[in-house]
């Protein structure tokens, strides 16, 4: 158990290096430097680069500046998924630091939602909270606590206080006993390679006989083609939290243990990298 | 068998869960190992760097961009700032002074008196002594010629000794009798349960006062500063006077004041005025060191009373109301017979009076020295002090006489219980200040608020009975208010300010 606590200190205090550059789009008065920063994987890109904006404003005059967005070898990076599946998805096997680009203009409408204040990321965390307890305990946990409570989960996030946190969300990581795990999973699968943005089913962590089902079983539903014989060479990874966990790990105990603050599983479904 | 198969699936399982949790926790670890901690530390001083060179620009900024200017633009600033406190300071430390010298003066003065006083007692024990042989003739009686303040008592001593000596020439007896005819006249005159119609009738009774929580009508009542207001003991006539020396009468006509007529015969301001009982007298004090009392038919007193030596601050009827008492800035409270325009007895109260109330027995007035004194008319002796923490300014009773109101200039209202008078509760309220030396509050006509005005120009109602603010009712005056009013009925509140404004507040 205390290996539980461990794991869930490394899922929350885990973090990506990541280089900051301005696009060569950007007009600016003097040469911009790059900017270095530790990203946590548990956190949304707008609500750690306040420094990112102040350092690139510095050499940028005001009419210049919209809002800021960022983009990966071309690709916009959407703010509202987690920066760990981010980085999973689309730079997983680079060289680190993590190479973003930071933009101030011409606004991809099509692809990122506007992100004004702190409070659309506070919506969007616990629009995602409710979504997942409402999948787990058919939204009964998350009624019951009180609004000072909502508010604590998301300071904690905000504010990168572990134990705040999780005090709350402990509650949320329950279940009736007699159950033997949630009522589904709440679980996303991103793949690049596919048109849909993910995958999200209903999945129950209890076979029909009592059995608990295990990571592979929810891929061999919900995702066969990530899923290879024993024999061939391993075309996909499956990435959560930037590892990839063995096929026979139970999924309760995934969904309690690797899922994000937003208490959603994301996995990432990336092309293994021939070497 | 079944047992052992069992027992090795739970095994198995058990081995099976620590793999991949195991496995799990390699993963991450490794991780961290590649991904974090070798970029950690460059990262921090990466960022330490960042933060050294921002200052050194911003501090090069300083030195070189504007020149010197950014550098001696603050200082200047920052001088005329440290002046303007330093101003500030001194102008502060000024006032304090010019209080501690006020103050200083103040029991300087007194202990002038005090001597004064004690060398008056001393020459009166001398002429007693004196005065124990009969057989001399009455014109030694008094061997001295005090002052003034003084002069009055002197002369009662004179008379009555010179009554006792003409009697003196005569046998014992017809001594023993004058004596006594001396002594019986003299309680006659001061007993309180003289004859009916001289017994205090109080004509209404307000069973419940309205806090007002609006002006209704405000006027410019006078030429001059207002002091004083009052209400009719009978009804809602209001009167008020200043220092443009005419009380004026007003009647409430549909949420106005409209003038009744004016009582005029004061040579200087008026300072306080009271209604008697049946409200159809009124008695006034004056800045011309008189007294002065109308019927209310006449413009023109029916009667002065003249003897202070300085600005009489307070005149009220005395429980029978053939008498009247008034407290003044010559240090002395004077009882008055209304019917002859005498002055009956004079006490030294030992510092500038500043109001005067009576009940049954007591008169009590409050003072510059911070004390409130009480006075067993008969005896003309201090019975009682009460400390105040600054001067004293007003005073009032409430209707059943139990409760004294004090004000005073530290901004608190004092609430003595004249059964037992340890018993005081204070009042206060934020932003209550005590506008001048005779701020003036009062009790509401059913003893439970009470009313005063401010020196920010707002009327202040405290709650007897919770002891806090009721109410706060601002902005209709602009100088500090000097005194209060509530009408009988327990519906009106009227306030009057140095700028020679009136409001008439209600609840309606």
């Amino acid at each position: 158990m205390a290996d539980d606590k461990d794991v869930l200190r490394d899922v929350w205090f885990g973090r990506i290096p990541a280089c900051f550059t301005l696009s060569p789009e950007e007009t600016t008065e003097r040469e911009a430097e790059p900017y270095y920063l530790l990203l946590p994987r548990v956190s949304y890109l707008t609500l750690v680069t306040d420094k990112v904006k102040k350092h690139f404003l510095k050499v940028m005059k005001a009419e210049d500046v919209e809002e800021m967005w960022f983009e990966y070898e071309g690709t916009p990076l959407k703010w509202h998924y987690p920066i760990g599946v981010l980085f999973d998805l689309h730079a997983s096997n680079t060289a680190l630091p993590w190479s973003v680009s930071v933009h101030f203009k011409s606004f991809p409408e099509h692809d990122l939602l506007h992100c004004t204040s702190n409070s659309v990321i506070e919506a969007h965390f616990m629009s995602s909270i409710k979504e997942a307890d409402a999948l787990k305990h058919k939204s009964q946990v998350i009624n019951d606590m009180q609004k000072k409570d909502h508010k604590q989960l998301w300071m904690g996030l905000q504010n990168d206080k572990f134990d705040q946190f999780w005090a709350m969300n402990r509650k949320l990581m329950e279940y009736p006993t007699e159950e033997g795990g949630f009522r589904y999973i709440p679980f996303r699968i991103y793949q690049t390679t596919s048109d849909r943005p993910f995958i999200q089913k209903l999945f129950r962590p209890v076979s029909a006989e009592g059995h608990a089902l295990t990571l592979g079983d929810l891929l061999k539903e919900l995702c066969p083609a990530s899923i290879c014989a024993e024999d061939e060479p391993k075309r996909f990874q499956v990435m959560v939290h930037g590892i990839e966990p063995l096929l026979e790990t139970p999924v309760q105990w995934l969904s309690e243990h690797l899922s994000h603050p937003d208490n959603f599983l994301h996995i990432s479904v990336i092309p293994a990298p021939s070497d | 068998m079944i047992m052992d198969a069992l027992q090795r699936a739970r095994n198995s399982e058990v081995k099976q869960s620590e793999t991949w949790k195991r496995h799990i926790i390699r993963q991450l670890r490794h991780r961290n190992r590649t991904q974090t901690s070798v970029f950690q530390d460059i990262i921090e001083s990466y960022h330490s760097l960042l933060e050294k060179s921002k200052q050194r620009a911003f501090i090069t900024k300083g030195i070189l961009g504007s020149g010197s200017r950014p550098s001696s633009v603050p200082s200047s600033e920052d001088s005329l700032t440290s002046l303007k406190t330093t101003t500030g300071e001194l102008a502060y430390q000024v006032v304090e002074l010019q209080q501690r010298l006020q103050m200083k003066d103040v029991t300087l003065d007194e202990q002038h008196t005090k001597a004064r006083e004690a060398s008056i007692h001393k020459e009166l024990q001398m002429a007693a002594s004196k005065n124990v042989n009969i057989n001399e003739e009455s014109g030694n009686v008094s061997p001295s010629e005090p002052s003034s303040p003084k002069s009055e008592t002197a002369e009662t001593v004179k008379r009555s000794h010179g009554a006792l000596f003409r009697s003196a020439s005569a046998t014992s007896p017809r001594i023993i009798s004058s004596i006594r005819g001396l002594f019986e006249r003299k309680v006659r005159g001061k007993s309180v349960c003289r004859s009916e119609e001289d017994l205090f009738i109080p004509l209404g009774v307000c069973l419940v006062a309205r806090v007002p929580t609006k002006a209704i009508y405000t006027l410019d009542a006078h030429e001059l500063g207002i002091n004083a207001v009052r209400f009719s003991t009978s009804s809602n006539l209001l009167a008020t006077g200043g220092t443009d020396r005419v009380i004026k009468l007003w009647d409430i006509e549909a949420g106005t004041l409209q003038n009744r007529g004016t009582l005029d015969g004061s040579n200087e301001g008026i300072t306080s005025i009271e209604f008697d009982p049946t409200g159809t007298r009124i008695l006034a004090a004056s800045y011309d060191k008189s007294a002065l009392f109308w019927r209310l038919e006449d413009s023109v007193p029916k009667v002065t009373l003249t003897g202070h030596s300085r600005k009489v601050t307070a005149a009220k009827f005395k429980y029978s109301q053939r008498q009247v008492v008034t407290g003044s800035a010559d240090r002395t409270v004077k009882i008055w017979d209304l019917q002859r325009a005498a002055c009956i007895q004079t006490i030294e109260v030992l510092s500038f009076c500043s109001d005067v109330v009576c009940s049954e027995y007591l008169i009590i007035s409050s003072h510059y020295d911070r004390k409130i004194r009480f006075w067993d008319s008969r005896a003309a002796t201090c019975t009682q002090e009460v400390p105040l923490q600054g001067i004293g300014t007003s005073l009032d009773l409430c209707p059943n006489h139990r409760q004294l109101l004090s004000c005073s200039r530290d901004d608190i209202l004092q609430l003595v219980d004249l059964r037992k008078s340890n018993d005081r509760v204070a009042f206060r309220a934020e932003g209550f200040k005590c506008g001048s030396d005779s701020t003036k509050a009062i009790f509401s006509p059913d003893g439970s608020f009470l009313a005063a005005g401010s020196a920010d120009g707002a009327v202040y109602i405290w709650n007897v009975n919770t002891g806090n603010l009721e109410k706060r009712l601002p902005d209709m005056h602009s100088a500090p208010i000097s005194a209060v009013a509530w009408s009988l009925s327990g519906e009106y509140v009227v306030s009057v300010d140095k700028s020679r404004r009136a409001v008439l507040w209600s609840d309606i």
